[in-house]
Formats: C-alpha cells, sequence, structure tokens
C-alpha cells in the first residue's frame, strides 16, 4: 500500500490514558498506572494497522479508548466523519452513541463477551433496534440477522440459541457478526483471535478479511501473536509500555527492523526450519517495569541489550527514517 | 416435556422428605419435658378428684396410647386437614391460627413491598457510582441498618413516633374499641403497621441493598457489558437489561427466602409490638407446653422450605438460560 493520497480516517494525537490506583492511605498522592503514555498515529481508510507487544503494554487500551469505552485522559481522537475531522473525546453522549455504529469493538474473550441471557439473534440484532435501522420484531430484522449470520459461516438454526450452547470459535462468530451487522467503517479486533485454536484462528482470519473486501473495512488489528499480524496487516507497530516504540508497513518491519525491542520480539517467532543457524534467539531480560513508575528516558532502556548513557536520561521522539517507517529510539538498528 | 418429569419427581422427593421429618419432629416434641394436661388443669381441685379428672382429659387427648399409635392418629388428621387441638385456647388449632397468620403475612407482605421498592434501585444506584461519596455514605447506613439488633431499632422507633412524636400507636393490630370497615379499617390498620413495618424495613433494606450492589457490581465488570455499550445502547438499557438481569441470579435466592419467611413471624418484633402474629403464637405455643399448635406450624414451615427450594430452582431457569431443569 502507498502512503500517498490516502484519506485519513483516524488521527489519533498525543493520546493518554491513565488509570487511578487505589490509594492504600488517605494522605497519600493519588498514583495513577500510565497504560497509555502520549500515543500518536494515523490510521487510514480501508487498511489493517496491526498493533503488537507485550501482555500489559496498554494495546487494548488503546484500541477501547479510541472507541470512548474510558474516560480519555488526555489527547485527541480525530475522526473523519463526513469530510470533516471531529474529536470524539469532545461529543456530546447522545452524539457519541449514534457514532457508535460506525465504530466497532470485537472482544478478545468470547466467552465474556457475549450476554449469557440472550439468544444469538438478540444479541445480533439488538443494536440494529437501538439505531433505528429496524424496529423491533420486524420480519425483515429477522432476515438480515439471518443473513449476516450466514456471511459469518453461522447456521439459521442458530438464530434461537444462547452463548452457552456454541463452541467458542462459533461464539467468536458472533462477536463478529454482532459488530458487523451495524455495517461499521472501523472495527477493533482486540485479540479477537487470540482464543482460539490454530485451525479456527485461520477461518476466523480468512472471515476477516473477506468481510473487509466486502464492506470495505478498516480494521484496527490488536495482538500479542506476530504470525497472525503479518498474515493480515498492511501496517505494524509495536507498542512497549504504553508507547508505540515503532511503526512501518509489515514487509519494512520484518526487513530493516530499527528498534530493538521489535528486533528481540520478532526473533522469537518460532521456526520450523532446523537448518536456520542465523537466527539467533535475543533474549531480554527482567519483566517489564511497572506502568506507574516507568523508567525515565527511553522506557525501554532498562532491558535493552544496546542500552547507552543517553537513554537513561533522554526521551526518544518518534522519528520517519524513510517511507513512513517511523522508530523511537536514539541507536536504531540498521542492517 | 422434562421440566413436567423432574417436577414430579421432585414432588415425590418432597413426600418422603415431609414424612421423615414428621416423625423426627413428632419424636421431639413428645420427648419434651412439661405436661399439657397438667397445664390445662386449674390448681384447686381436690387431691382425690384430681386424678380422676387428670386420667379422663388424657384420655380425651389420646395421650394415654403408646406413642407410634399417637403418631399415626396425628398424621392422618393432619393430611385430612385436622390440625388437633390446642390446649392452650381449648379450640381447635385451625381456628386459633387463623387471625396471627393473617396478621403476620400482613405485616411482612408490607415491609417486603417496602424493603424492595427501596433496596434494588438503592442498589443499582450505588453500583453505578461505585466508591462515589453517595455510595460510600450509604453503605454506613445499610451496614448499621443490618447489624443493629431490631429490638434496639424497634425500642428506638417507639421513643421517637409514639412517644416524642406521638403519630403512630406504640402497640396492638387495631385501636381498642374500633369497630369501623372500609376505608376506616384500612387506615387504623395502617396506623398500627407504620412502625413495625418500619423496623422490620430497616434490616432489610440492609442487607438486600448490599447483595444488590455486590451482584450489580459485579454485572457491570464483565466484558458483555462493555459490549451492549459498544453497539451503542442507551445507558438505561445497559444498566437495566444487561446488567440487571443477570445480577438477579444472587438476588432470587434471597427473595425466596423471603417470601417463605412471609409467613413465619418475627418472634422479637411481634413481641414488642404486642402484633398477634405467628411469632407471638409460637412463642406463648411452647411455654404453655400446647404441643399441636407448635407441631402444627412446625410442619406448615417444613412444607413451605421444601416447596420453597422448587421455587428456587424454578425461578432460576426463568432467570438463568443456562440452568436446566434435569434429574
Amino acid at each position: 500500500m502507498q502512503t500517498e493520497n490516502k484519506k485519513v480516517l483516524l488521527s489519533i494525537r498525543d493520546e493518554k490514558q491513565y488509570f487511578p490506583i487505589k490509594k492504600t492511605s488517605f494522605r497519600e498522592e493519588q498514583k495513577y498506572v500510565k497504560a497509555n503514555d502520549g500515543i500518536s498515529l494515523d490510521i487510514y481508510e480501508g487498511e489493517t494497522l496491526g498493533l503488537v507487544g507485550e501482555s500489559g503494554c496498554g494495546k487494548s487500551t488503546f484500541g477501547r479508548t479510541i472507541l470512548q469505552l474510558y474516560p480519555q485522559t488526555h489527547g485527541e481522537i480525530l475522526y473523519e466523519k463526513d469530510g470533516q475531522m471531529i474529536d470524539l473525546k469532545k461529543q456530546p453522549p447522545e452524539k457519541m452513541r449514534e457514532l457508535r455504529k460506525e465504530l466497532q469493538l470485537i472482544f478478545q474473550d468470547p466467552y465474556s463477551s457475549l450476554n449469557p441471557r440472550m439468544t444469538a439473534g438478540q444479541i445480533i440484532g439488538e443494536g440494529l433496534t437501538a439505531h433505528g435501522v429496524y424496529k423491533k420484531g420486524d420480519p425483515a430484522l429477522r432476515d438480515y440477522v439471518m443473513d449476516v449470520m450466514k456471511k459469518c459461516g453461522l447456521d439459521d438454526y442458530m438464530f434461537g440459541r444462547y452463548p452457552h450452547q456454541f463452541s467458542g470459535g462459533q461464539r467468536q462468530r458472533i462477536g463478529i457478526a454482532r459488530s458487523l451487522a451495524l455495517k461499521p467503517r472501523f472495527v477493533v479486533c482486540d485479540e479477537a483471535v487470540s482464543a482460539l485454536d490454530v485451525s479456527i484462528q485461520s477461518q476466523v482470519l480468512n472471515l476477516l478479511s473477506d468481510l473487509k473486501e466486502e464492506a470495505h473495512l478498516t480494521y484496527l488489528f490488536i495482538t500479542h501473536d506476530l504470525s497472525v499480524v503479518k498474515y493480515i496487516s498492511d501496517r505494524i507497530g509495536v507498542m512497549y509500555l504504553g508507547n508505540l516504540v515503532e511503526l512501518s508497513t509489515t514487509e519494512d518491519l520484518f526487513e530493516r527492523t530499527m528498534h530493538p525491542y521489535t528486533n528481540a520480539l520478532l526473533s522469537a517467532i518460532p521456526t520450523t526450519d532446523v537448518d536456520d543457524k542465523k537466527r539467533e534467539r535475543i533474549l531480554l531480560e527482567g519483566d517489564i517495569p511497572s506502568p506507574v513508575n516507568p523508567p525515565s528516558g527511553c522506557k525501554f532502556h532498562t532491558r535493552c541489550y544496546q542500552c547507552q548513557e543517553k537513554c537513561k536520561h533522554e526521551v526518544p521522539e518518534l522519528k520517519d527514517m524513510g517511507n513512513g517507517h517511523l522508530v523511537a529510539c536514539h541507536y536504531p538498528l540498521t542492517k | 416435556m422434562r421440566k413436567g418429569r423432574w417436577l414430579v419427581k421432585r414432588l415425590i422427593y418432597i413426600v418422603f422428605v415431609f414424612f421423615i421429618i414428621s416423625i423426627l419432629m413428632f419424636a421431639i416434641y413428645k420427648a419434651l419435658p412439661g405436661d399439657p394436661v397438667k397445664m390445662m388443669m386449674s390448681d384447686n381441685v381436690k387431691p382425690e378428684v384430681y386424678q380422676q379428672q387428670y386420667d379422663t382429659i388424657r384420655k380425651q387427648l389420646g395421650l394415654d396410647q403408646p406413642v407410634p399409635v399417637q403418631y399415626v392418629k396425628w398424621i392422618t388428621n393432619m393430611l385430612r386437614g385436622d390440625f388437633g387441638y390446642s390446649t392452650e385456647y381449648r379450640r381447635a388449632v385451625k381456628d386459633v391460627i387463623g387471625v396471627p397468620m393473617r396478621n403476620t403475612v400482613l405485616l411482612n407482605l408490607f415491609s417486603m413491598v417496602v424493603v424492595f421498592l427501596i433496596a434494588v434501585p438503592l442498589g443499582i444506584t450505588q453500583a453505578v457510582k461505585k466508591n462515589s461519596i453517595f455510595d460510600k455514605v450509604v453503605q454506613v447506613i445499610t451496614i448499621v441498618g443490618y447489624s443493629v439488633p431490631s429490638f434496639v431499632i424497634a425500642l428506638l422507633a417507639i421513643y421517637v413516633f409514639a412517644i416524642k412524636i406521638p403519630i403512630f400507636p406504640i402497640s396492638g393490630v387495631k385501636t381498642a374499641g374500633f369497630e369501623g370497615t372500609g376505608i376506616a379499617a384500612f387506615l387504623d390498620a395502617a396506623k398500627h403497621m407504620a412502625l413495625p413495618v418500619l423496623v422490620m424495613s430497616v434490616g432489610g433494606i440492609g442487607s438486600i441493598a448490599r447483595y444488590v450492589r455486590a451482584s450489580m457490581i459485579d454485572a457491570l465488570r464483565m466484558d458483555y457489558i462493555k459490549t451492549a455499550r459498544s453497539k451503542g445502547l442507551r445507558e438505561k438499557v445497559v444498566i437495566y437489561v444487561h446488567a440487571f438481569r443477570n445480577a438477579l441470579i444472587p438476588i432470587v435466592t434471597v427473595t425466596t427466602w423471603w417470601l417463605i419467611g412471609l409467613f413465619g413471624g418475627s418472634i422479637v418484633i411481634e413481641t414488642i409490638f404486642l402484633w398477634d402474629g405467628l411469632g407471638k403464637m409460637m412463642i406463648s405455643g411452647l411455654n404453655q407446653r400446647d404441643f399441636s399448635v407448635v407441631l402444627a406450624m412446625q410442619m406448615f414451615y417444613v412444607i413451605l422450605s421444601l416447596l420453597g427450594n422448587v421455587i428456587m430452582d424454578i425461578a432460576y431457569t426463568l432467570v438463568d438460560p443456562r440452568v436446566r431443569l434435569e434429574n
């Protein structure tokens, strides 16, 4: 995909999301978990942007904050609507409710994200009646829901069943059908395939890319599975401890890895090639630092295998290294 | 059809349990110390007539027969709807028990309505505004409400609303010598009921509001609430349709026990307010060794709790489609 002449669908500027921690004593200063600490990026219409990183680095928070499911702490989330960029944070609740039709989310856990008291048909159809697309009890609604279900690989007879009567893969399809029924423009897939086993994963991934072609969707694909993200994404962003450390096209990221963290991540992809001696596994030492008190300077410096004095004090900016390849590192790798 | 078969099985099971419990109960009451015949007789009878009278009454009550025979007689009479003869009131138990039962059910029904009308919205609001000042204040009030003993609250209520500001009568079911009908009678009863209902509601609201709050917080934390929000539903729909319906499961358990409790009088409150109800009746029956009354009431409670369990299981299937009635 070319970077030029593409329409920006979402433009995120310095997005921060902090969560207050429960204070242990009354006089203690209020502390925050800095789940997202200043993220800026553009999402183009029609692309699939993959977002990878370790558990707890703020990927899911980022996806949910874009959709305004948390009270956003700081920054702008500009969304293109009828040729204008509107800030989602500033929308009144009623307006935001209408916008939700266009901004959808597929959840990670197909077990907890479906209301156990509603049938598949009710779950998929509820959003449509809430937005007045169909009236409650309209036979056309039933037909439409059945149609969406069929597209997502669910059979007609499943319409009246409850979530507990489905398998994990089927539940995830209900989740997908539910979000796509509203004909959204932008879908956040929050670990949409991580809970499924590998054979179902590929089915669901193919389904997602087919549906994307059909309805001209834009995906933000959040995952920790690098092979999945390589398969489905046009561009990939790498996150570490609440910050974006590298962002580029998929090919470029794998060919010209620039951030040491990305390099370590990529070296961890398992291979089936026993003769591959070139590959060297880069082991990162220690655990991910606490997002309450992140390290000074470059947040990665405590675990970086080529850390230098400068990294401990100066925060690296996200710089364009050419071809839209952004990296936040003082000493980017060159190959 | 599965439901029908399940119900039949459960009912057969109930019959068995009922008979086993009835034998146990009967044996326990027979083993209790105290002689009902002696309690019935007046003390100023001449000693030579005494023994003769004693034997006659004993024979009348059938107490001279062996215990198993007495049991069979008692249980067959019970099943026919004859609950025996009250030695305290010298009337059939059936006639004695009617008015107190009506009084108790009336009192409990009113307090139950008051409790649920207040506690459920209160608990939901607390859960939605979790950790706000409102929530914290209400939490303190509810914990005080259900941990302070009811007789303390009763005495306080009497002191405030019947003595300092005398708007309600101190005790009783109706004004002495009152002969009104229709609205006048209802108002009189309501006036007498106000204080006992108030006292019973305080504890009830405390515990039910805490149940509702806890289960609503659990429900609101679930991912499907985020799903509902991201569908673009109105916040009211999210809270009342998606969260509350899922929070109902623990509430059903509590509610069913309350429903059963409707028929069990509160001994403390009925005694303080001189409310002529089942709780008072039970205590005086025990004091007077009036075993027919006590036994009849006990068996009534046994049936209620056995049926209550069946009702609870059916209620679960109504609120949670994952629960199925199986053998």
